[in-house]
């Protein structure tokens, strides 16, 4: 590592430092303060698969995050309003101006589960020997991880890394930042972790019954005040049902309300909705490079953004409490940009299909939405319509629709329109990559614009920050004038919080909005009657 | 006998085989399970590392070689999503899935045998008309809904019961009558056409003759005799409703063995899907053969015939 250079930023970031650290007894103190009382039960929307509990295998979902951020904790990590760079177990790190290396400090005092002390060296095994996602990218691109001292860590990377800090700081992207105990995880192997996992989070496991029901217990010894006593997570995969125990009382929290049951919670007024903006949805035209494609014409491709009532969408799939936002790409990664909401025109609509020859509209073979979300699909089809492109919607079931998208444009034959949806953290990158690059992961070859493929490469190799900024937006730009991708909306993953939780809105149990759909901090999280109590 | 038994025992081992070889075909026709598990922005490189850890990049051959040394070492495979073994969690289930099914017989039979008898007993009365309303209601009201109406009547509405989950007797009222309804229905009608038949039997009259009292015609003689197809029907439901109570699982979060298997189809678990019906396939094939060579035993007629 090279000496560090007196920087604007390097001043802030010691300012920064300097403010954690004298804050840090404070935060102590109150941490030993609170004294954790009651019981809060969440009804989870699908089974629990143990590997959640492990960071080691994260899978670089939006899933994981929910139970690490119960039992684990990371270096830093996606926390309320920061995207990634928030200070959990690190007092505070510093990732130099080349990006060639990173250095972390760990917190004075911090314990596992079992007691035993986390050390650098418990944080370089779980980073040399994490396997989940970006494992390859993350060890490929590290020269060694080095003890510095009892407390200290430094990671040295081959070039340039400018992503480390977001790839291991957020929960729902990657577990490389995510801190294990190196000798019991040796001693119990990954399928043993899975169901006896010891982290440093603020809960510890106390049970297990694998797929069904997780309990935890407030660990004492962690670093912040953990509210509740008691936590338990209860898969409870039928969402009637889920709303039932909310509204009886046997869960505080739920997640997932789907349409059909949001007037239900909505007009109990002893529950909460909490409708957090979630993923990103757009259409596609896979084969519009085809000369012979209706699609191929720019003018067509806006007519159909021109046609899209994306309000009466998100107002019938999402209650009204998605959003309508312009760009494809959510605004809670690296270099996402602001995009103005595309406007309904229905007579330039019809003008553009007449100047490009199609007055009186064409037949489209399918238009296919992501699965499960079916009625969303049957709202473009109608709404389409309106200027002549009359389709059929196709309904595939998820595994098909994700090979097929794997597969390419030959599973894509003749005219269509594929509504697509996602949600991927970090960085802007990731969507490009796995849904727009030629040969990604998503895309495959249903895309291929080599202009902008070739600008993302040159982004991906790019080490100077403000030409990757530049290069990012103008790439996101060009994809948005000229309607390659129609945005829609971004749907509200609904979620509702019982009586028993102490909240003035729902932003206060789903602190981390911005980045996950999930309530976590779950410290945080309190109960009126522990308040009660505590008065 | 032993000629009988060898035969059935035979008839077993292939029905196991293609049992085997059939679902083996079946879940991998369903597709990739790692794409399941792929999120939107899952790289292409993590998902062949997965498959490579979960076996399936191997060939089906060597998939299938492997899944039936697993059958017959009684492991049944690892789960993909659970990362246990798939007999594991199998017989942790099956306690709760033993639960239910014996309180949704003894539902079943409290409902669907007395009712039976006295629609058999009084034809065309007021009582078999409504018995066979019930019979109609229990076999064509889903199981999911009328989940839902009891969660919504019982726990939402009058606070008696708790709305799912596994606990006390409680836990157990509701999924039970949910899932024993639909057999009660079933053991009604057959109780009905079973006991009707034998009450139209020559010793049945002869047994009125002789002077015994309608009540002691009725369970000493016809109903004992009526009850032997009952049972066989019962047994087998009991394994139903063991291994394939999916839907009623499912609404009342009871973690049982059909809830396991839901989730294994769900997430293309294909060890899980296997090993769950494996055994159960093995429950069935085991029970059928007993039944038949209990009746072997008992009819010689049927151990003789080929």
């Amino acid at each position: 590592m090279g000496p560090s250079r007196l920087t604007r930023r390097a001043v802030l970031r010691s300012a920064a430092v300097a403010t954690t650290a004298l804050a840090a007894p404070f935060i102590h103190a109150r941490a030993a303060a609170v004294v954790p009382r009651g019981k809060m039960v969440l009804a989870w929307h699908t089974n629990i698969a143990p590997r959640w509990l492990d960071p080691q295998q994260h899978d670089g979902g939006a899933t994981t995050d929910n139970f690490l951020d119960v039992v684990h904790d990371a270096l830093i990590k996606n926390f309320r309003d920061q995207l990634y760079d928030h200070l959990a177990l690190a007092e505070h790190y510093e990732f130099t101006e080349d990006a060639k290396s990173a250095t972390f400090r760990l917190r004075p005092g911090l314990k596992f589960h079992n007691g035993a002390p986390v050390t650098p060296a418990d944080v370089k095994w779980s980073y040399e020997h994490y396997r989940g996602a970006w494992a390859s990218v993350l060890h490929e691109r590290t020269d060694g991880a080095e003890i510095v001292d009892d407390r200290t860590l430094r990671f040295e990377f081959k070039r340039p890394f400018l992503d480390f800090p977001r790839l291991i700081g957020t929960a729902n992207v990657s577990g490389a930042g995510w801190v294990v105990p190196a000798k019991y995880y040796e001693e119990v192997g990954p399928d043993g972790f899975a169901r006896k996992p010891i982290g440093v989070g603020p809960y510890r496991l106390v049970a297990h019954e694998p797929g069904n029901k997780l309990e935890f217990e407030a660990f004492e010894d962690y670093y912040r005040p953990v509210h509740v006593k008691q936590f338990t997570i209860i898969s409870v995969p039928e969402a009637a049902t889920r709303v039932a125990m909310l509204e009886r009382g046997e869960a505080d929290i739920m997640y997932f309300v789907p349409g059909e049951l949001i007037d239900r919670v909505k007009n109990n007024p002893k529950v909460m909705l909490a409708p957090v903006v979630s993923g990103s949805w757009w259409l596609e035209f896979p084969g519009f490079q085809d000369p012979k494609n209706p699609f191929h014409d720019k003018r067509v491709r806006e007519a159909v953004s021109l046609a899209i009532d994306r309000e009466a969408i998100n107002d019938a799939e999402s209650g009204g409490m998605g959003r309508v936002s312009g760009n494809w790409i959510n605004d809670d990664v690296q270099y996402a940009i602001d995009w103005p909401k595309f406007p309904r025109d229905i007579a330039k609509a019809k003008a553009l299909m007449k100047e490009a020859g199609y007055p009186n509209g064409f037949n489209v073979d399918w238009v296919t939405p992501a699965p499960n979300y079916y009625s969303r699909g049957e709202r473009v089809v109608s709404q389409l319509q309106n200027i002549g492109i009359r389709s059929k919607l196709q309904v595939m079931e998820r595994a098909v629709f994700q090979k097929r998208l794997e597969g390419g444009l030959k599973e894509w034959p003749g005219v269509q329109i594929i509504m697509n949806g996602a949600r991927i953290g970090a960085s802007w990158a990731n969507w490009y990559e796995s849904n727009f690059k030629c040969g990604g992961y998503l895309a495959a070859d249903r895309i291929c614009l080599r202009d902008l493929d070739a600008k993302f490469e040159k982004y991906m190799s790019s080490d100077q920050p403000a030409e990757r900024k530049t290069l990012a937006e103008q790439i996101q730009r060009e994809i948005l004038e000229d309607y390659y991708f129609v945005p829609v909306f971004r749907h509200a993953f609904v979620n509702a919080i019982g009586p028993r939780i102490a909240a003035q809105r729902w932003q206060d149990v789903f602190q981390t909005a911005v980045t996950t759909g999930y309530a976590y901090p779950w410290e945080d999280i309190e109960l009126k009657e522990a308040e009660a109590a505590e008065k | 006998m032993r000629q009988f038994m060898i035969r059935r025992a035979f008839y077993a081992i292939v029905t196991l085989f293609i049992l085997s070889l059939t679902i083996f075909t079946v879940v991998r026709l369903t597709g990739d399970p790692v794409t399941l598990l792929a999120e939107p922005g899952a790289r292409a490189e993590d998902l062949d590392r997965v498959r490579s850890e979960w076996g399936l990049d191997r060939s089906w051959p060597v998939q299938y070689l492997a899944f039936v040394k697993n059958v017959f070492t009684g492991q049944l495979g690892e789960s993909f999503n659970y990362e246990m073994p798939v007999s594991t969690l199998y017989f942790q289930r099956l306690p709760n899935s033993l639960e239910l099914a014996l309180a949704a017989t003894l539902i079943s039979f409290l409902i669907g045998i007395p009712a039976g008898i006295i629609s058999a007993v009084r034809v065309n009365s007021f009582w078999d008309n409504f018995g066979k309303i019930v019979a109609l209601l229990g076999l064509s009201i889903p199981g999911f809904w009328l989940g839902l109406v009891l969660i919504l009547v019982f726990s939402v509405w009058l606070h008696w019961l708790p709305t799912s989950g596994q606990g006390g007797v409680q836990h157990l009222i509701m999924p039970a009558l949910a899932l024993g309804w639909y057999f009660a229905a079933s053991l009604l009608r057959l109780t009905r056409s079973s006991m009707l038949e034998v009450l139209r039997s020559e010793y049945i009259k002869l047994a009125h003759l002789k002077g015994l009292p309608g009540y002691v015609v009725l369970a000493m003689h016809a109903f004992k005799n009526a009850l032997i197809p009952v049972l066989t029907l019962a047994g087998i439901n009991l394994v139903v409703m063991i291994n394939a109570a999916v839907i009623i699982e499912v609404i009342f979060a009871w973690p049982g063995i059909g809830r396991l298997l839901y989730e294994g189809i769900f997430q293309r678990d294909f060890p899980l899907v296997q090993g769950v019906v494996m055994e159960a396939g093995i429950m069935i094939v085991l029970i059928n053969l007993i039944i038949d060579l209990l009746y072997a035993y008992i009819d010689p007629r049927i151990r003789l015939s080929k």
